[in-house]
């Protein structure tokens, strides 16, 4: 019996530390209101840029000072992490299926679609990654099923975003714009999906690992975003990008998360931030930072660095986030399909 | 249980239970809580459903590589740990001190940093992993032998440190009288020193096996982590995770830690075998 009371106590006491630990923070100011950011990690450069201009200027509107908070994950993990109990009152992410989970949740619970650009704040698109003088003179998707190219992509398990590079080779090849492959033929597209992939020798765990082992010297070319290789290629990087004439729009999606707004009373500060982003100041800064951005005005002056796309489609060619997420990655899903036929096939 | 202990007994329930309540709450918190909710999670929808899981072919794969390659990596580790301890406890050589102090830096380091320096060395880029690939046609780096490589690295110090004590408190006059009668020094390392050691290597060995079958910090990097090829089990929980298929994750745990469970039980049962006949 003894035994046990200690035990009690022992729990008793646990609990009091733990609690007495968690009441340290103390309350922020009536001049002074924190926002917190959750974001993934390609647009960490540009906000850093553009947090100052929105602090200055909701100082200057409302005499109040913004401390930002800002984490940076992988968007899945990051999404993730809301869902778990991370208190982020704005969440930029990388795709749409990363938000959603936070809906179902039932985080957000407004329609954050309801917006002009439908929650989209940046896009990109899936493209190529190069060697310095293009050797292989890669030019299209089908040059990347030709033998002996060695690939690199990430692990779409992993990687929120390697999805997008999977979507972009089985929906340029569905819709006929690659050479041999007869348009809305599943078969035709699948069996192309796996003549790329059997040309991949490196599956990392996120999209940025991906490049870093490209830039390593690793493989001949690396399906990426237009985004990382502009920015790679900014920072000095000697290999070039490569824009197939077919590949998906990839949008990524920014929200208010009602739950963390209404607790920590911060909707009119992170409503006003949101709609900073979407200003030409805050839209410059993302196209400096190799995204290609929604405001049209800003797009249209940045257009011979981001030249338009011959035929560029988005997710809702396959009907949207819920149905890839069966179709494609599901267990009997074509991209798993296709890998368990390229290492069944006697390789 | 000697006298002294008898007559202290009332007080030494008192100052017993201090400590040992403590014990028991810290350890359900910290290990057995976490390990039943893994156990809950996976069997949540039924056998059948774990069953399913863990033998989809990309998951009974990545089991089946973090097996043979943790296997590998155990005979390599045995052997090679057992030269390097005898080595270490036998010979006065310069810089003996510091290279047994570097035997534990593999614990220290963060196995990512290891994936990262082995892509260094013997990434195909490299002078050693292109000579490699060239001369030899071995490709380490995004292949199983990266993997081993790996996986040895980080459990290089468990068999050393096993059987270091063991080799020390080994009692010399048997040798002695042993090549004293004549007996050469390979029949006595054979036949005196052997048969000592054997528990502990294995002992040392199961425990680096246990701890390489969840690796991967460095595996994730070294691998290549291409699905029915080269992604280990670990890999895999990840990559499950990611994409919301949590039975997925929490069964192929629950197998890993089954295999450390009993690879560990195995371990300790040897140990026991071992200091009884001491």
């Amino acid at each position: 019996m003894i035994k046990f009371r200690w035990m009690t106590a022992f729990v008793v006491l646990f609990v009091l530390v733990t609690s007495a630990c968690s009441n340290g923070g103390g309350a922020p100011q009536d001049d002074e209101i924190k926002l917190i950011l959750g974001a993934y990690t390609t647009p960490r450069e540009a906000y850093s840029q553009i947090i100052p201009l929105f602090q200055a200027k909701w100082l200057a509107e409302t005499g109040q000072t913004v401390i930002f908070e800002e984490s940076y994950l992988g968007s899945g993990a990051q999404s993730r992490a809301v869902v778990d109990g991370f208190e982020a009152d704005v969440v930029a992410l990388s795709l749409e299926a990363d938000v959603n989970r936070i809906q179902d949740a039932g985080l957000i619970s407004h329609d954050w679609k309801a917006g002009t650009y439908r929650g989209i704040i940046t896009t990109s698109i899936v493209s190529f990654a190069v060697r310095e003088g293009n050797p292989l003179g890669v030019q299209d998707w089908a040059d990347l099923a030709e033998s002996g190219i060695d690939i690199l992509t990430p692990n779409p398990n992993t990687s929120g975003g390697a999805m997008w590079n999977i979507l972009a080779i089985y929906g340029a090849s569905l819709r006929g714009q690659i050479s041999d492959v007869p348009a809305d033929n599943p078969e035709a597209a699948a069996r192309f999906l796996r003549s790329i992939l059997s040309n991949v020798s490196v599956m990392d765990k996120a999209a940025r690992d991906s490049i870093l082992n490209f830039e390593k010297g690793i493989g001949d070319l690396a399906i990426t975003y237009e985004n990382e290789v502009l920015v790679g290629r900014k920072s000095g990087q000697k290999y070039e990008l490569v824009i197939p004439s077919s590949t998906i729009l990839i949008e990524n999606p920014i929200a208010i998360v009602d739950a963390s707004v209404d607790k920590h009373d911060t909707r009119e500060a992170a409503e006003a931030f949101v709609e900073f982003l979407y200003t030409q100041q805050a839209q410059e800064i993302f196209a400096q930072h190799g995204l290609r951005v929604v405001n049209p005005d800003v797009a249209a002056a940045n257009e011979s660095q981001y030249p338009a796309v011959p035929d560029l489609f988005t997710v809702e060619y396959f009907g949207g986030w819920d149905e890839i997420m069966i179709d494609i990655f599901g267990e009997n899903g074509v991209y798993t399909q296709a890998i368990l036929q390229i290492q069944g096939g006697g390789e | 249980m000697d006298v002294s202990s008898v007559r202290s007994m009332p007080r030494r329930r008192w100052s017993e239970s201090i400590i040992r309540a403590p014990t028991f709450v810290y350890m359900i918190v910290m290990i057995l809580i976490p390990l039943l909710v893994i156990l809950q999670d996976g069997f949540r929808e039924g056998l059948g459903s774990f069953w399913h899981q863990i033998s989809l072919p990309i998951a009974r794969h990545a089991i089946l590589l973090t097996l043979w390659t943790s296997a590998i990596m155990t005979i390599i580790n045995a052997l090679m740990g057992l030269m390097t301890a005898y080595v270490f406890v036998r010979y006065e050589f310069p810089g003996k001190r510091v290279l047994n102090a570097i035997v534990d830096l593999p614990l220290a380091i963060p196995t990512l940093v290891t994936g990262v320096m082995l892509v260094m060395l013997y990434g195909p880029q490299e002078a050693l992993g292109n000579f490699l690939m060239e001369k030899i046609g071995l490709q380490v780096i995004f292949a199983a032998p990266g993997i081993v490589i790996s996986l040895l690295f980080i459990s290089f110090p468990f068999v050393v440190r096993s059987i270091q004590p063991v080799l020390e408190e080994l009692d010399l006059t048997q040798e002695y009288a042993a090549a004293t009668l004549g007996a050469k020094p390979w029949r006595i390392f054979r036949k005196i020193v052997l048969p000592a050691l054997i528990m502990p290597t294995i002992s040392g060995s199961l425990l680096s096996f246990s701890r390489a079958i969840g690796e991967f910090g460095a595996v994730v990097i070294v691998a290549g982590n291409i699905p029915l090829k080269t992604q280990t089990a670990a890999v895999y929980v990840l990559g499950a995770v990611e994409s919301e298929n949590r039975l997925g994750a929490s069964a192929i745990s629950i197998l890993l830690i089954a295999f450390s469970l009993f690879v560990l039980m195995l371990a300790n049962i040897m140990q026991k075998r071992w200091g009884a006949h001491r």
